[in-house]
């Protein structure tokens, strides 16, 4: 399980076995059923986590209806991270889709690990920086591509949660209505599209 | 464009004010930053990076206004609004240094405190101590964008007009309206009606 995480860390800084064994002690497994919210809108996110097993995902409410924000599978972190990282109360709820094992660390043992090692500072600079590219990424989709381009870009990203996710939540992350979702869906097994050009490294 | 040293002086001071609020930060470590700093000027309406050029350098604003913008189908989509103290560079481009969709362009005359890619990720090595800075800088800067994306799909276009008027004044004076409009996602005909709100009350 721990594997799995040091495998993911890696990608930003190597870190050596002390230093993942400084992270690994703080760790808490986590496991949940299925719909099992982990945190609401206006509590504090005490954890950063990694998806071990399962699916998670993150809305708002704009009046009555759910904003999905978020979808996170195995090997992706799901927080309410701008919560988590200033204390602040959430703005969003966090759900379990499907039974999900988390690798959870708390803000308080991280702040305190951070300052044993400049490499994990590191680790942690980087997390964040990921974060508001991810949050960039995001908006610049959002305004560049027309709802085709998104969908097909989306699904050649990640096949599997297309048969995962209920389709609504797809369509409400996609900023979709779900009509427009099934036709897209139609669309694609019929002819596929040309892949869209995604200016990502 | 010229200024006398002791607006530099005062930019400088601002600068070192901005990253002490995130950890203590000497004289001395502030000078040794200074080290890897560039001042960049530019004038007004100028494309400091452009559409398809790669983002070298992460930029606070000493004196002047900018903005970022998505060229998307023969319009401007603004996303960014930056005057002084704060800092303004295409991320994605300058992160993973790759050519930038989005465009950084100054409105006034603008001066730059910048720092080098390269700069930064020597800074990092040479002091670790600024990875401790970087991160909570990061940190800050993520959640205020986040709240600005939440306030963006959550709030009235009448909110979010009148809280960025109250919460950024000396902006809201000096953005041509267009761009305005733009940033807070509002058509210019509904910003023009939401303009009475923004005289001062009598009595204030």
């Amino acid at each position: 399980m721990l594997e799995r995480l040091r495998q993911y860390v890696s990608g930003y800084v190597p870190l050596t076995d002390e230093e993942f064994a400084l992270l690994a002690e703080n760790i808490t497994i986590r496991t949940f059923g299925r719909r099992e919210l982990l945190v609401r809108a206006g509590e504090k996110e005490l954890y950063m986590n990694f998806v071990v097993k399962g699916l998670v995902r993150m809305y708002f409410y704009n009046g009555k209806a759910e904003v999905v924000t978020n979808i996170a599978k195995e090997g992706h972190l799901i927080s309410s991270s701008a919560a988590y990282l200033s204390g602040q109360p959430s703005n969003y709820f966090v759900e379990t889709l499907e039974a999900t094992t988390l690798l959870s660390l708390s803000r308080d043992d991280l702040d305190k690990i951070y300052g044993r090692s400049s490499r994990i500072e590191r680790l942690g600079r980087l997390m964040t920086t990921f974060f508001v590219l991810q949050q960039e990424e995001w908006e610049q989709e959002w305004m560049r591509l027309d709802t085709r381009e998104r969908f097909v870009r989306f699904v050649e990203a990640n096949p599997e949660l297309v048969s995962r996710v209920p389709q609504k939540y797809l369509a409400s992350y996609l900023n979709m209505k779900p009509e427009t979702f099934s036709r897209q869906k139609n669309l694609l097994r019929t002819s596929r599209p040309p892949a869209v050009k995604t200016g990502k490294p | 464009m010229s200024r006398s040293i002791a607006s530099y002086r005062t930019a400088l001071d601002h600068l070192h004010h901005y990253l002490a609020r995130f950890i203590p930060v000497t004289k001395q470590e502030f000078g040794q930053i200074l080290g890897f700093v560039e001042i960049r000027e530019f004038d007004k309406k100028i494309k400091v990076t452009g559409e398809g050029q790669v983002e070298r350098y992460m930029n606070m604003i000493a004196w002047g206004l900018a903005r970022k913008y998505l060229p998307v189908r023969n319009r401007e989509m603004t996303t960014q609004l930056a005057s002084e103290g704060h800092i303004i560079h295409s991320e994605l481009s300058f992160h993973y240094q790759v050519p930038s969709a989005a465009v950084i362009e100054t409105i006034e005359p603008t001066v730059f405190l910048s720092i080098s890619y390269d700069s930064l990720q020597a800074l990092y090595d040479q002091f670790p101590k600024a990875e401790r800075l970087g991160r909570l800088l990061i940190s800050d800067l993520f959640v205020k964008k986040d709240k600005r994306y939440f306030d963006q799909l959550h709030k009235s276009t009448r909110e979010r007009f009148l809280e960025y008027v109250q919460t950024h004044p000396q902006i809201v004076q000096r953005v041509p309206q267009k761009y305005m409009a733009s940033y807070l996602n509002i058509k210019p005909e509904t910003f023009s009606r939401l303009k009475h709100l923004m005289r001062p009350k009598k009595g204030r």
